[in-house]
Formats: structure tokens, C-alpha cells, sequence
């Protein structure tokens, strides 16, 4: 508490709770977004976002044009799947996604020449969004956009965006807020997009606010980021409504309920159910701001996403533009391989990222990173015995009590972890951070979490 | 004279609450069937679930009210099932005795790209986070089966479940245990069974690279035994309904160039002595 009230009285949005992880940003951070055009056969997940997963609408051996649409489904809460390079499908396949998860997939040989159209990072990076008014489109053009393209949240939930910006009469939204705290350590993929392409970052935002029809833009970037904050004012100056928003180095700050709270000072009723809408707002990713002005303005589809390949594991630390359904195997061949003292490869940041299985796993749109860790990097943890010091309970930014439900957990009695309410917890993490006897806590959660869903959905049946 | 008074006042009130007893256990008198307390006496009283009621007594009065099958105790068996028939008059069907095997055979070492974990020692918890190793189907090790077995008749070998036949009763805990639903309970149909010890989807290149006795597809079982063996997305499946348990079927276990095809049910002899190690530290 005493830190918030530090916080505020230094002029940053801040929130109660959270820890302070070492960054470690700077392996990534000075290195520009360069093109990634993978030579090997890519994999193409047909489920790359919450909701229905698509079916293939190519056949195999056949030849698609950079993006061409390869997967759809009827369903509402759904985003197609476009090519991501020119080239010729193989067979259907089952692909494992870095969460560990099994999903079909189809396979995509890229074309030797003209895999991407010429000046690929250039377009993307385009910093020229002159004379783009967004009020000219239509709410329901913008919608419809987000649609046809496969836009979907990409701060790595990969919810469908058309979804969660469609306008609800009952639910008027007042606020977007554009999420580009990126407090996951090492991660620094939306630092660099919003260094080097903060103008559609701005035109997408706007389009965001159009379509749910709000009268305010918060932009909230973290203090250990000035450059990026320098850049999207400059590129936010002269819009009505917008405002950028400096917030403390706190770990979660990203969180939307956290973020919320920092900036508007609103509470978002607890999860599963309650969502920011609730309280007339919305919040989007800076990368699908990116999306939304690419998506709507220019008639991109959603293929490529900025990932950081980082950690002291990996020869060559950087930022890269890289189709999805790159495998992670290919793209560290790219940065120079893993290093020999490598202890395990993350997929997103350190806190909440799964450990791969192995590498021939591919990028899909809610990846943002890549991070290969070496021992020293890495805590080695032996679970001692709960002493009780409440540390988790202190530390919890949604006023949990984490050691009450991994003890239900552990003893398998989901009933009781239920009333402190587990669903509600974001897996953030945190608790593990601080806990002084090494208790898992956020794993012991997290695998309550998936019983409860898997029994929920036994109930069912 | 009060005293009297006391012993009558006492003896009246005596009187009053025997009537009131007497109605009572006439008018909220609750007809159970009897054959449900005969059923019950028959049952092992083993209360493990194994049967999928809530336990010995929940089965009992589902078997007499004809929602279960009389051989539907797991623990006792035939010669329960006999018992239970015998209460309710019914001939009982003969069923061959469902044990557990595992879907896996890939001890510590047959495994390639075991990833670094120092996470909760629980299959559950380490399944809900991802993996511990490269193979995404198979035997996460850390015994979620053994803890939930109330009969002792599994152990850890090598990172391995092994059944112990002898004291197994079949009741089925095991298979509930495990996240990664590896363990099947089969009609032990001989004293040894063959079995499928993979349940790996991957393609045989990609099983190749995270598992050394995983199962390839590569149909060498099915051209040998057609009727037997049927290979569905890269993996081979055993009907047994069409099992035998004759002798050719050694050649099966031969003929497979992964290895993945093994006996389960009489294991113990080759194990005995790493037991009698593991139990010794």
C-alpha cells in the first residue's frame, strides 16, 4: 500500500500489491524488428484464438498466394486463419502448441522466391498514416474488418477482437485503454513495435474507439520504456481524447485488472465472469492496435506477429517479424542456435509462459516471445512446508489467499478451493515469486483450475 | 411421600414416550427392500468406488433395484458376483476379470528430452503446466496411480508404474488417476496379456525423436495378426475381444521394431529384484 501511495505521489498509475522481478529487457531491447522468412515447412494451427477452432478450406498440394484464407468456421467467437507466406499445403498434421495443448493443423512449404510480397517490413512498419481518418469507416465496417482478417487479442489470451469490440447498447463503453505495460520480464516485442510503428498503433486505437463508440483513449505504458512513451505521445498529440498514461514497473501491471484499476481507478468484477466492459471499459494489446489499423485501412490479414527471442540460452537476442506457424526450432536456428548451458526454452515471458516440450513447436498470434533460459537465469526450488507467513496473501494482486486454495488443491478437495475463489485467480504468478518455502503455488492453482474445468465439463455430459 | 410421588410421575412418563415410540415405529416405518442388507453382507465392504456407486452400500441397493449388473463389484469378482446372484435369484453372465495396464512402457531412460522440472511432484500438477519431458501422450512418472491404489498393487520401477496381479483387485482407481488417461482395464482373458505399451499419435519420425520404444505405426503387428491388431493415426490398438492369448503371439512382441508391443501379467519375476532395491533405499 505504502508503495502505491510512492507511486501516485511521483505522478504514476499504479496499483496495490504485485512484485518488482528483475527486467532483464536489455538482451532485446536495443535491437530493431528485422524480417524472419522461414525456409522449412511451417505449421499452421487451426486454432490460434479462444473459441471454435477453424477447418481447412485449401486441399492438400495445393498452391496459396501470402495471404490467402486457409481456415474459417461459421462460429461467432472465431478468427480465420490466412496464409502466412505464399507457397504449396501439405497434409493435415497435429500440431502441439507451446501451452502443450494438441490441435490440427495443416502444413505450409514456403515458395523459394516471393514467399512474402516485396518490401514485406517496410509495409508493416509503414509510419505513414497521414490523411487515414477513422471516422470515415463505419462502426460495422470496422467490426467486419477485424473479422475477415483473423484479428485476435495478441497479449496472449488470443481473444477474437471482433468480438470483444462489437457495440452492446446495454453495456456502453466509455474508455479504451491501450495495454503497453509489457511487465513480463525480458519480453520487449511491443517496446520495439511501439518505437517503430507508434502511428498505426494510434489509427488502430482509434478504430477501437470508434467501433465501441467511446470518447477517451488511455495509452499506459511503464516508466522503464521513456522512449516509447515519447514516441506514442508524439504520434498521439493533436487526437482528441487520447492520453498517455505513465505507469510505476510493477509486475502485473498488464493485467487488465490491474491496469484498470491504475488508470481509471475502477474495480473489474473478479473473474471468470466479470470483465472490464462491466465497467464501461475495454482494453486491447499495442500489437492488436497494430493489427486493427492494418486489418481495417490497408486490408491486411493477421500473419505475422513481432516475437522477442531472448534469454541468455540463445546466441543472438532479438526482435523478429515471424509468420505464424514458424516453428520455434527454426527461428532459434536463425538467432544461432541455443547455447550449451541452456536449461529450458519458455514460450512468452517467465512468469506465466509454459515450458515447451521440445521445438518443433509453432508460433501462433497470442505468442509474443521466446525465452531460452540458462541455469543462472532459473530458481531451483525445493518445497519446504507452509509456515504460514502470509507473504502470498500480501503479495496477491487480486486479494486472493493462494496458500488456502493450493493446500485445497493439494489435497484434491476442489470444493473448498472454490469458496476462495480459484477461478478468479489470473495465474499471474506472483505468489510463487515471493513464497519463502518455495511453494509452486500458482501450479498447484493452475492444475485446479483445469480439474474444475475438466469436471465442469464431464457435469455436461 | 414425594418419593412416591417422584416414581409415579416417572413411570407415567415412561409409559407415554413407549406408546409414542410404538406408534412411531409403525407409522414412519420405511419398507427396504431385505435383499439389500443380504446383498451388502455378500460385498467385500471395501468401499472403494471401484464399481462407480458411492460405495458398498450405494452398489447394493442399485444392484436390487436392477441399476447395476449383479458381476459389477470388481473387488470380489466371480465368486461375489455368484453371491449376489444367489441373493436375487438371477443367473449370473460370466465376464473374464478386468485388470489395469498401462498404456506406456517408456522407463526413465527410453526417453529422449527430459526437460528440467522442479515443480510439484504430482502427475496432475505437472500435467496442468505442460511437460516434465518431449512426449506430450506418455507416463509422466511421479505416481498419482500408486498414491490412489488402496491395495498396494502398484509400484514406481524406473519411473514406471508396475502392477502387482497378485494383489490387484481391478477396482479402477488407477484409471481415474491418471490426467493422461494411460491406464485401460482390460479382460485378463490369460495369465499374460498383450498390450500396447504406447499412446503416442505422433508420426513415427516425431515419436522417434522424443521416445525410444514408442510406437511407430509402422503396421508390422497388424500384417502378422489382422484380426488382432488395428493401427488408427499412428498407433497401434488391440481388439480383444478377438484375443486368444495362443503362443504365435511372441511373434508380435518380435516383429515389433519399436518394441512398443508388450506382455503385461506376469511381469514380476524381472522385476522382483529391482523392487527388493527401491525398497531398501
Amino acid at each position: 500500500m505504502i508503495g502505491t501511495l510512492l507511486d501516485r505521489f511521483r505522478g504514476l498509475k499504479s496499483f496495490p500489491r504485485g512484485i518488482h522481478p528483475p527486467h532483464r529487457k536489455k538482451l532485446s531491447e536495443p535491437r530493431p524488428i528485422e524480417l524472419f522468412i522461414p525456409k522449412g515447412p511451417l505449421q499452421v494451427p487451426m486454432v490460434q484464438h479462444l473459441g471454435a477452432g477453424c477447418t481447412p478450406i485449401v486441399k492438400p498440394k495445393q498452391e496459396v498466394q501470402y495471404g490467402e484464407k486457409i481456415g474459417d468456421v461459421e462460429a461467432f467467437v472465431s478468427a480465420p486463419i490466412h496464409a502466412s507466406v505464399a507457397g504449396t499445403t501439405g497434409a493435415g498434421i497435429v500440431a502441439v502448441l507451446p501451452s502443450g495443448r494438441r490441435v490440427p493443423a495443416i502444413t505450409l512449404t514456403p515458395a523459394a522466391e516471393g514467399a512474402l510480397p516485396v518490401g514485406f517490413l517496410e509495409q508493416f512498419l509503414d509510419r505513414n498514416w497521414d490523411g487515414v481518418e477513422p471516422t470515415s469507416f463505419s462502426p460495422e465496417a470496422v467490426v467486419q474488418g477485424m473479422r475477415d482478417q483473423g484479428i485476435v487479442g495478441m497479449g496472449g489470451a488470443t481473444f477474437p477482437t471482433h468480438v470483444k469490440l462489437k457495440r452492446d447498447p446495454n453495456r456502453p463503453v466509455d474508455t479504451v485503454v491501450l495495454n503497453g505495460c509489457e511487465c513480463e520480464p525480458y519480453l520487449t516485442a511491443d517496446h520495439r513495435l511501439m518505437l517503430e510503428s507508434p502511428e498505426a498503433i494510434v489509427v488502430g486505437l482509434y478504430l477501437a474507439m470508434h467501433a465501441v463508440g467511446a470518447k477517451r483513449a488511455i495509452i499506459a505504458i511503464e516508466n522503464n520504456k521513456p522512449d516509447a512513451i515519447e514516441a506514442m505521445r508524439r504520434a498521439a498529440l493533436g487526437r482528441p481524447g487520447f492520453e498517455v498514461a505513465v505507469c510505476a514497473t510493477s509486475y502485473p501491471m498488464g493485467g487488465e485488472r490491474q491496469l484498470v484499476w491504475a488508470v481509471l481507478g475502477r474495480t473489474v468484477p473478479s473473474a471468470p465472469k466479470g470483465l472490464p466492459l462491466d465497467v464501461g471499459v475495454v482494453m486491447i494489446n499495442c500489437a492488436t492496435a497494430h493489427c486493427i489499423a492494418r486489418a481495417v485501412v490497408r486490408g491486411m490479414p493477421l500473419t505475422h506477429r513481432v516475437v522477442t527471442v531472448t534469454g541468455r540460452g540463445v546466441a543472438r537476442p532479438g526482435n523478429y517479424l515471424v509468420p505464424t506457424g514458424t516453428l520455434f526450432s527454426e527461428l532459434i536456428d536463425h538467432c544461432g542456435g541455443l547455447t550449451d548451458e541452456v536449461l529450458k526454452v519458455v514460450a512468452g515471458g517467465p512468469m506465466m509462459g509454459p515450458t515447451v516440450p521440445h521445438l518443433n513447436v509453432p508460433v501462433v498470434k497470442g505468442t509474443s516471445g521466446i525465452t531460452c533460459m540458462v541455469d543462472a537465469e532459473t530458481a531451483h526450488w525445493v518445497e519446504t512446508p507452509c509456515i504460514r507467513c502470509g507473504k502470498c496473501v500480501d503479495n496477491c494482486p487480486l486479494h486472493l489467499s493462494p496458500t488456502k486454495i493450493a493446500h485445497a488443491v493439494k489435497f484434491r478437495d476442489y470444493a473448498m478451493a472454490n469458496q476462495y475463489d480459484m477461478m478468479a485467480c489470473c495465474e499471474c504468478g506472483c505468489c510463487a515469486y515471493v513464497c519463502p518455502a518455495n511453494i509452486p503455488l500458482a501450479q498447484y492453482i493452475k492444475a485446479g483450475k483445469n480439474q474444475q474445468r475438466l469436471m465442469a465439463a464431464q457435469n455436461k455430459k | 411421600m414425594t418419593l412416591i410421588y417422584a416414581a409415579i410421575v416417572l413411570f407415567g412418563l415412561t409409559l407415554l414416550f413407549a406408546g409414542l415410540l410404538g406408534i412411531a415405529k409403525e407409522k414412519l416405518r420405511v419398507d427396504e427392500d431385505p435383499r439389500i442388507g443380504k446383498v451388502l453382507d455378500v460385498l467385500p465392504a471395501a468401499n472403494c468406488g471401484g464399481c462407480g456407486f458411492a460405495g458398498c452400500a450405494d452398489f447394493a441397493k442399485a444392484v436390487v433395484e436392477g441399476r447395476a449388473d449383479v458381476g459389477g463389484c470388481p473387488v470380489g469378482g466371480p465368486s461375489c458376483a455368484e453371491k449376489v446372484a444367489a441373493v436375487l435369484g438371477v443367473e449370473v453372465v460370466k465376464t473374464w476379470p478386468y485388470r489395469p495396464v498401462i498404456h506406456c512402457r517408456a522407463r526413465r531412460e527410453d526417453k529422449h528430452g527430459l526437460v528440467p522440472y522442479e515443480g510439484v511432484q504430482s502427475c496432475v500438477e505437472a500435467n496442468a503446466v505442460g511437460v516434465t519431458q518431449a512426449c506430450t501422450y506418455g507416463c509422466l512418472g511421479f505416481g498419482d496411480c500408486v498414491a490412489s491404489c488402496e491395495y498396494d498393487a502398484l509400484h514406481m520401477v524406473e519411473g514406471l508404474p508396475v502392477v502387482d496381479y497378485d494383489k490387484c483387485t481391478g477396482c479402477g482407481a488407477c484409471v481415474k488417476a491418471c490426467p493422461r488417461n494411460l491406464i485401460e482395464r482390460i479382460p485378463f482373458k490369460k495369465e499374460r496379456m498383450l498390450v500396447v505399451g504406447c499412446s503416442n499419435h505422433e508420426p513415427g519420425k516425431s515419436v522417434k525423436q522424443v521416445c525410444k520404444v514408442g510406437c511407430i505405426g509402422c503396421k508390422a503387428c497388424q500384417r502378422l495378426f489382422a484380426n488382432l491388431f488395428d493401427v488408427k493415426d499412428n498407433l497401434a490398438y488391440i481388439n480383444y475381444d478377438n484375443y486368444t492369448g495362443e503362443e504365435e503371439l511372441d511373434k508380435a512382441v518380435e516383429k515389433c521394431p519399436a518394441g512398443s508391443v508388450v506382455f503385461f501379467g506376469q511381469p514380476k519375476p524381472q522385476y522382483e529384484e529391482i523392487l527388493a532395491e527401491e525398497a531398501t533405499k
